[in-house]
């Protein structure tokens, strides 16, 4: 048994990860919940929920309980297979999106060295670009299965929002690439720690607000959270669902905003890096059990904060309306992200990686100036000058000037 | 270098097995412990307490299919930039081989960047 252990000792590491994090990543999903009501009830002057347990820091255990008592219910018109499969989905894609996540440098034990991630496989990132798209099926199909408007047109606006913010995503994450040279994520994280190496924040800070927004929208969270926009639609996709089956959704929405911190961590924050400039001491890449664990806090550490930020501007912002979402992304961030795209691959032509914060200030600078010079569209909030519309039937000429 | 180490997608096919078995475990447990009460007024999708009118699975707005469309063009190329990126930033800069590399991928990109301002020249992203 030692001898087997010894012998595939990066498998058995990635086993322990896998167990401790899935469990961690499930009971912050509760805990968030918890923790979201509490932020809301800050934000509002409130006291939020303090009932169950000390500060009711039970609620989440109660709240489970609750939830498996309730009925599982099927509506008649449903299509029931497809209306079971859809929560399922939307867990199991926001699951296994862990991962690629480097969640402590190099461990050595016992004359070995293993790294503490799930999964050390050779694509790295785009398993990330592959996982995050799989989440647009369990909304759009649970949207669909439910034969309810409310969910189907819930279900019909996630899916154009998911597959939208997509592209500036993987655009983003492209420049790091280019930056990093590398698609593996620890490598990444390596790039980003040690004298000379800075945090790709610094690097890439316009990549970063593009990634930080499409997350935000990849997980269906405020200010993008149209598809359970609650004053419009009821409930969205998810209006038909009851019991569990509900609550997995929540919980597949909790479980993505976890995977996108950790990846925002991964990709712009440097991992367990403390010292942002490159220039003084930091964290080794690697260690014995207690540095491990060290590195590990620190990342927990840096991932709560994104989900606390995140948190914050859902109860900071307004909800967007749809076509100022679907403009915001495809008028606005993927011009955007392109043109990032392609000055960062002319500096990586020039050789210029350590000036690659100028040029993305400078990008962000003639964005800033020439974005007034655009052409821009006539107010989209008119009600009574129709005739502009394309759906108005009085066409321009008809009425005369 | 480039070898594909199959053994390592294992932790990956143990990842997904163990999402696969909390679902079906979660799923089961909330269909065994709930009540269950059937009636007809209960099976009507909700919708804010009328009737419904017809079924919900009409057809929808072309647009959507459209968007699904143009994401397609977009995702399918940076699906391509990426193995792109890596080979690139191995490439010594400003080198012949950079700049042909450079202008290959700046001319892919510029034909989709095309079909993109048609996609918005032809009102694919107006949604008023």
């Amino acid at each position: 048994m030692s001898a087997w252990i010894s012998n595939n000792a990066q498998l058995v590491t990635s086993i322990i990860v896998i167990l401790v994090v899935i469990h961690l990543a499930l009971g912050a999903a509760a805990y968030l919940i918890l923790l979201e009501r509490k932020v809301a009830a800050w934000a509002q002057d409130r006291i939020g929920p303090n009932r169950v347990g000390p500060l009711g820091l039970l609620q989440p255990i109660a709240d489970g309980l609750k939830l498996f008592l309730k009925e599982d219910y099927i509506p008649g018109g449903a299509d029931r297979f497809l209306f079971v499969l859809a929560p399922g989905l939307s867990v199991i894609a926001a699951m296994i999106g862990f991962a690629v996540i480097p969640w402590a440098g190099t461990l050595t034990i016992g004359g070995q060295s293993v790294k503490v991630m799930t999964a050390d496989i050779s694509v790295g990132i785009v398993y990330l670009i592959a996982t995050a798209s799989l989440g647009v099926y369990g909304v759009a199909l649970g949207g669909w299965a439910s034969n309810s408007k409310y969910s189907f047109i819930g279900g019909l606006r996630a899916s154009a929002q998911m597959i939208s913010y997509e592209i500036p995503m993987g655009l983003a994450i492209l420049c790091i690439i280019l930056t990093a040279g590398s698609v593996k994520a620890d490598e990444i994280v390596a790039m980003q720690i040690g004298p000379g190496h800075q945090w790709y924040i610094l690097h890439q800070p316009l990549a970063a607000i593009i990634f930080y927004t499409c997350m935000l929208a990849e997980a269906n969270r405020a200010p993008f959270d149209l598809a359970e926009a609650e004053a419009e639609l009821v409930g969205g996709w998810h209006t038909e669902y009851s019991s569990m089956k509900w609550a997995m959704f929540f919980l597949g929405e909790y479980v993505h905003m976890f995977v996108g911190s950790a990846f925002f961590v991964t990709l712009f924050l440097g991992g367990w890096s403390l010292n942002p400039f490159g220039v003084g001491p930091d964290l080794p890449l690697g260690g014995g059990i207690g540095m491990i664990l060290l590195q590990f806090g620190i990342v927990l550490g840096k991932v709560f904060l994104m989900i606390f930020l995140t948190m914050m501007v859902r109860w900071t912002l307004p909800r967007f309306r749809f076509d100022q979402l679907m403009r915001l992304s495809w008028e606005g961030m993927i011009p955007v992200s392109l043109l990032v795209l392609l000055v960062t691959s002319f500096m990586v032509f020039m050789g210029w990686i350590g000036w690659m914060w100028a040029a993305s200030l400078a990008t962000f600078a003639i964005i800033w100036l020439a974005h007034p010079l655009l052409p821009r569209q006539a107010n989209p909030n008119r009600r009574i000058p129709l005739i502009g519309s394309r759906f108005s039937p009085l066409s321009d000429k008809a009425l005369g000037p | 270098m480039l070898a594909v180490d199959l053994n390592a997608y294992i932790p990956v096919g143990i990842l997904v097995l163990m999402a696969i078995i909390f679902v079906i475990v979660n799923l089961a447990a909330t269909h065994v412990l709930g009540p269950k009460r059937h009636g007809a007024e209960k099976d009507i999708a909700y919708e804010s307490g009328m009737n419904p009118i017809g079924t919900a699975r009409k057809r929808f707005n072309v647009r959507f299919y459209i968007l699904a469309m143009t994401f397609l063009v977009f995702d399918v190329e940076i699906i391509f930039l990426y193995p792109w990126a890596v080979t690139f930033t191995k490439l010594a800069p400003q080198s012949d081989e950079a700049t042909l590399f450079l202008g290959r991928i700046m001319f892919f990109i510029a034909t989709s960047i095309l079909a993109y301002i048609y996609a918005w020249r032809k009102g694919v992203f107006r949604w008023d």
